[in-house]
């Protein structure tokens, strides 16, 4: 079920399947791809391709000891390079010939808006910081960061609320888990002293 | 009858009053991850891991039963109450439930959802009590080869034939297949794709990789281009009597049958879990329903009733092929897999054998937890309504926190949660252009017990490569993977001659 046989009357459409004699196509909107959008799909595209390549490379360089008989620890790598070399070339030849694929659906996800790419960096920064963060301030402190940053950068208003929010989450947690489940979150330089937040 | 005496022992293990309210935790916490929007039955274990990391195996193993029951039954609840238009399709029972919810009939979708799951739940643990030693029993038999031979058509099903686009199937159970090899080799001990870094020597966290993929790929994907203003919970009418009326228990009760008849034996096979067997079933009642044919896709409770039916009677039935010969054939499998295996418990053919206790206690859980969900789901609904209107932007940065928490908790370095970050890049961009999850997690599970086999297989032949498929068994096999492939691709056509869209097809979605 990819997109494309949408719109087999279009001859501007590049590798279409010119042979569709069967009843019209379903009536659902063709997904009017902007050409950018080609772009990020083939890069991974090639990168799945790169990276098949690269494993195939590298298997020969995994050393064999003597005492294997038959399939070394080289076959089953030579196996998945080739299988990532012709998934990439197909997917190329797919996004080539305006194949695009169809992006998932989701109970949140607006279909009809573009790609916030804003969101996803700050998103992604967010839990740089928290990883940063952990050692140094302690857990709960860095997750409450990681929550309200993250809340923030999704449209949570205003943001203090947030920060509350995400402090009562890390505390809630680093007792459950630090202090009753025995799990070793470290609570960080300003709660040392406190008994029941240890691991 | 030593079966029967073994499941009562189970029952005496689970009843015991700690463990009833380990059960009770898991399938409470279960049904409220499950209605969380977004989060299907395989995120919701992947999250919850950690819960369990401290707790003694016999508890965390009733707690994921419970888990695993109610992040199905949670599910069905969110795909009928929530008012968003259009593509969430994936699930069928979204179809009719939704369009009933509308209808002011909400009430009723819940209730058949409920009492059919119950039923269908029960049954199917009862199949799977019997079923379960006897495949055990046949499995000890099986040889490497045979173990090969089960585990591609694992990889074939799984990753490739049912997803929407093959060479993007493939291409994720490649990547998958690739991280499993990271690590050093277990039959030589030579470290492979390590670059030198210590870290990696002992493999890739298949936790991180999941809740990666599954998690962060999913708030990043979502936070990308969400959906912003109110949530629209459709309003569901309350007190007992506008539950079920005797209409559509007369409606409903042949349809909750058939889906368990469905939906076990689907389950059991790989072929692609509960997914297959809901649209199955869907497509069973749609045919069957003679007059009122004309209700389908505007609010028939067949269409609740069947495949909800048959959803959890597929989920009793993947648990066959995991418990008895380790085989996962859905995402949320491999991840109990994972749960298993974190324990140091392997599920195979032995562990029916020597982790006798352990097994039963889980099967006695199934039960009891599936009469809790009963209780618990239809009177709470209120609640599940509650959970289901939480603000978005709370919900994801939930998620991600839960998520760092997890992978941080495996090893306590924080390297991890900075892999988990690179994990959850990927799990974004596959879903952004098409590319299902799953096979992924499948492929790195699966993958490093597929080399084992095949390579053990050819030190006994001594590299005669005849050697996989001359046993009936795995001939048998791969001329089921041949059918299979053939079935596949003439489905697909017939589906493009006759124009049957995303409605019916159900694009698999990440909850397989």
């Amino acid at each position: 079920m990819s997109t494309d046989g949408a719109a087999p009357v279009a001859p501007t459409q590049p590798g279409e399947p010119t042979a569709d004699a069967g009843p019209p196509p379903p009536p659902i909107p063709a997904h009017v791809e902007p050409p950018r959008r080609r772009w990020g799909e083939l890069v991974l595209a090639v990168a799945t391709t790169a990276l098949g390549a690269y494993v195939l490379l590298a298997a020969g360089s995994i050393t064999v000891p003597g005492s294997t008989n038959t399939l070394g620890p080289r076959a089953f790598p030579y196996l998945v390079g080739g299988m990532l070399v012709a998934a990439g070339v197909a997917l190329v030849v797919l996004v080539l010939s305006g194949r695009a694929g169809e992006e998932e659906g989701g109970e949140d996800v607006d279909p009809t808006v573009r790609t916030d790419w804003r969101t996803v960096a700050l998103l992604a920064g967010t839990l740089v910081v928290h990883v940063f963060t952990i050692n140094v301030i302690g857990w709960p402190f860095a997750a409450a960061i990681l929550f309200a940053g993250a809340a923030v950068v999704l449209g949570a208003r205003p943001w203090w609320r947030a920060a509350l929010v995400g402090l009562a989450l890390g505390l809630t947690i680093q007792v459950i888990f630090g202090g009753l489940l025995k799990l070793s979150l470290p609570p960080g330089p300003l709660l040392e002293g406190v008994p029941f937040l240890h691991g | 009858m030593d079966n029967f005496s073994a499941l009562l022992e189970g029952f005496a293990t689970v009843l015991h009053p700690m463990y009833l309210l380990y059960a009770l935790f898991g399938v409470f916490i279960g049904t409220a991850v499950g209605v969380l929007p977004g989060i299907g039955p395989a995120m919701t274990i992947a999250l919850l891991l950690p819960l369990t990391y401290t707790l003694e195996p016999t508890a965390a193993i009733i707690v994921f039963a419970g888990i695993y029951y109610g992040g199905m039954y949670g599910g069905s609840t969110t795909s009928i109450l929530l008012n968003t238009p259009g593509e969430s399709a994936s699930i069928v029972t979204a179809l009719e439930g939704n369009r009933m919810a509308r209808a002011g009939r909400g009430a009723a979708a819940l209730a058949t959802a409920a009492i059919g799951s119950f039923v269908a739940g029960s049954i199917a643990t009862v199949a799977l009590t019997f079923v379960a030693p006897v495949v055990a029993r046949w499995a000890v038999q099986l040889g490497e080869p045979d173990y090969f031979a089960l585990m591609v058509v694992a990889f074939i099903t799984v990753g490739a034939l049912l997803g929407s686009s093959v060479p993007r199937g493939l291409a994720s159970l490649s990547l998958g297949l690739f991280l499993g090899l990271v690590g050093t080799d277990t039959l030589t001990g030579q470290q492979r794709f390590t670059f030198g870094v210590p870290n990696l020597a002992d493999g890739i966290d298949v936790v991180v990789v999941a809740v990666g993929l599954f998690a962060v790929g999913e708030a990043l994907y979502v936070g990308s281009r969400m959906r912003h203003g109110p949530i629209e919970v459709i309003p569901v009418e309350k007190g007992w009597r506008s539950w079920m009326k005797r209409d559509d228990w007369r409606r409903s009760w042949k349809p909750w049958l058939r889906g368990t008849a469905i939906g076990f034996p689907v389950g059991t096979i790989p072929a692609g879990g509960a997914d297959v067997a809901t649209f199955l079933s869907y497509a069973a009642e749609r045919r069957l329903s003679g007059s009122r044919r004309k209700e389908f896709g505007k609010g028939a409770i067949e269409g609740v009733a069947g495949p909800e039916a048959a959803n959890n009677a597929a989920a009793a039935g993947v648990l066959v092929p995991l418990l008895t010969l380790g085989l996962p054939t859905t995402a949320t499998a491999a991840i109990m897999v994972v749960a298993f295996q974190s324990y140091g418990i392997q599920p195979g053919p032995m562990l029916l054998r020597n982790e006798s206790a352990l097994v039963w206690a889980l099967v006695a859980s199934l039960y009891i937890g599936n009469l809790m969900l009963l209780v618990l789901n239809l009177p709470l609904v209120g609640m599940w309504v509650r959970v289901l209107s939480i603000p978005r932007h709370y919900l994801y940065a939930g998620i991600l926190m839960f998520g760092a928490l997890g992978s941080y908790a495996l090893n306590f370095s924080p390297v991890d949660v900075l892999l988990l970050l690179v994990v959850g890049l990927i799990g974004f961009f596959m879903r952004r252009y098409g590319y299902p999850v799953a096979p992924m997690v499948i492929g790195m599970i699966l993958g490093p017990m597929a080399e084992d086999r095949l390579r053990r297989s050819l030190a006994i032949s001594q590299g005669d490569l005849t050697y996989l498929v001359t046993s009936p068994f795995a001939a048998t096999a791969y001329a089921a993977i041949v059918v299979l492939v053939v079935a596949g691709i003439w489905l697909r056509r017939r589906e493009q001659a006759t124009g049957v869209t995303a409605t019916a097809t159900a694009s698999v979605g990440d909850d397989r």
